[in-house]
């Protein structure tokens, strides 16, 4: 027994943690048999079993594998289309105090700003296709990008730069030795944001007006009151988002052991 | 002399008043002479601004944010009343903290938004689907940064507390919450831009009145100046509530805290 409680107090955290969860689980499954819902309510009610099973259904039906991949184009091409944006331009607005005057207006306003409120104007404008959800993507993800990568260039040593300048650097040289190892963690950090981003901008622009996709199957499975395929789709966003943030989480604490914890959100 | 000491004094503001007015007028001339413009496709900024002066003097878009604005303040509300209390519970009560960490965590950082749609047929296009939604948006940047907050507490402080003889409600109200004061602030500008977000999908998705819903109904019918204005109006209302809130946060706190927003 004494083995047992030991085991338990040093693995209590995730014991716990994952107990709730499991709980949670267990009086959702549980609950229509507890007691019966209202008619009104068992409409849009969905128990986990029948959410794993719809998410059988799908998988067999090869219907799930060709809305992942629309979303996953999106996701991948409008948050790569972000990284190459981005990342220069942040280490541009650092390094030129006059650029950084004049675009800072600009980046202040849109970041402040939730971008998905273009969402209209961008349909308008790349029709209901795939580009339009690419370029909320991309809107949504090149903000966190570049003022982290502008915020990583701010916080560059100064004595390095001067020692690197005295040597006889070049601006590309500084740029190359000393700017860019030093903003890569929070080019990183930046990163992990952006990628939260870009997965809101993949759903929510495919509630609208497309016709594949994860976000689509979420919201016309809604509509038809099929709530189990929206609980297969939230669940598989879910746990897009929790692998991916996760993976860029454990580059970036190793990359930033030695950062002092201050970047800037928002 | 005197005055160019004041230009460089001035430099940065000068630079991006310059950059944004350079801007409009590039745009405006270059439709206005060089390009062709084709109403359903751009506007240019004279119109904007027409559209905008007409709309809001007008009422009719006050009357959209009106509806929007009442959404999100009962779902903001909401999210603090809620969330400042678990987040101190987390952050006093270690068995708490491991019981709801994870799962909370793994809420947070995922897109909850894609629930949005199943809101809207449970709850209505009315008044409550937007408000749980944004609620469930704004409540956990409330919950994490009263949680990182409270993690910051002094222990000294809470000591003495008890040594003249304070009982857990004193902890709570004379140290615990007045330290955690700017990590709420912080915890409220993250949260408003994820309510916003919220108000916006509820209303793109299903909504009759609001001003998500004005603009995709502009978009709809390319007005384009419309569109514009309004969205530049909602812009106008971002910038001050976060860059408000930023300036409390270093009123209160000039030193940088804060959880990332997620």
């Amino acid at each position: 027994m004494t083995a047992l409680a030991s085991f338990y107090r040093e693995r209590e955290q995730p014991i716990l943690g994952a107990g709730f969860i499991f709980l949670l689980i267990l009086a959702w499954q549980s609950l229509p048999a507890i007691i019966s819902l209202p008619r009104g309510l068992s409409l849009f009610f969905t128990t986990p079993v029948e959410v794993v099973k719809a998410f059988y259904r799908l998988v067999v039906a090869n219907e799930i594998q060709s809305h992942v991949y629309v979303s996953g184009v999106e996701f991948v091409v409008g948050l790569a289309l972000a990284i190459v944006a981005g990342l220069p331009l942040g280490l541009i607005m650092g390094r030129s105090k006059t650029l950084d005057a004049m675009l800072d207006p600009f980046v202040t306003a849109f970041n402040a700003t939730p971008r998905l409120v273009f969402l209209p104007l961008l349909m308008l404008w790349l029709g209901i296709g795939i580009w339009s959800k690419i370029a909320i993507v991309f809107v949504g993800a090149v903000f966190p990008l570049l003022i982290n990568t502008y915020e990583g260039v701010k916080n560059v040593d100064r004595v390095l730069v001067n020692v690197v300048r005295s040597f006889g650097a070049n601006e590309w040289q500084t740029m190359k030795i000393v700017v860019l190892p030093n903003s890569v963690p929070y080019i990183v950090a930046g990163l992990r944001l952006a990628i939260g981003r870009a997965l809101l901008g993949v759903v929510v622009g495919e509630f609208f007006g497309a016709s594949k996709g994860l976000g689509f199957m979420i919201a016309s499975a809604a509509t038809n009151y099929k709530v189990d395929v929206v609980f297969v789709g939230v669940t598989i966003f879910m746990s897009l988002s929790l692998i991916l943030t996760h993976l860029v989480k454990r580059v970036e604490s190793r990359l930033s052991r030695w950062r002092p914890d201050v970047v800037k959100t928002f | 002399m005197a005055f160019r000491e004041m230009i460089s004094e001035y430099r940065r503001p000068l630079l991006g008043a310059l950059s944004v007015v350079g801007l409009m007028l590039v745009w405006e001339y270059a439709f206005t002479y060089v390009l062709p413009l084709d109403p359903f496709f751009f506007t240019k900024p004279s119109l904007i601004a027409a559209a905008f002066k007409e709309q809001v003097l007008s009422g009719a878009l006050w009357h959209d944010v009106a509806i929007s604005s009442k959404a999100f303040l009962w779902g903001f509300s909401l999210a603090v009343i809620v969330g400042i209390p678990v987040g101190v519970f987390m952050g006093w009560r270690r068995r708490a903290e491991y019981i709801l960490d994870l799962f909370l965590t793994a809420l947070y950082a995922s897109p909850l938004v894609a629930l949005a749609p199943l809101f809207i047929i449970i709850f209505g296009v009315g008044l409550t689907g937007k408000v749980a939604l944004i609620f469930l948006l704004a409540v956990f940047p409330f919950v994490f940064n009263v949680f990182a907050g409270v993690k910051c507490t002094d222990r000294l402080l809470v000591n003495v507390v008890q040594a003249f003889g304070g009982k857990e409600k004193d902890i709570y109200f004379k140290v615990i919450l007045p330290s955690t004061l700017p990590y709420i602030v912080a915890g409220a500008r993250i949260a408003i831009g994820r309510g916003i977000v919220g108000i916006l999908v509820a209303e793109f998705y299903a909504a009759s009145e609001g001003i998500g819903f004005a603009i995709s109904r502009f978009g709809d019918t390319y007005r384009l100046p419309e569109m514009f204005a309004a969205i530049l109006l909602l812009m106008i209302v971002a910038v001050i509530f976060t860059e408000g809130l930023r300036k409390l946060e270093t009123l209160l706190a000039p030193w940088k805290i804060g959880q990332e927003a997620r």
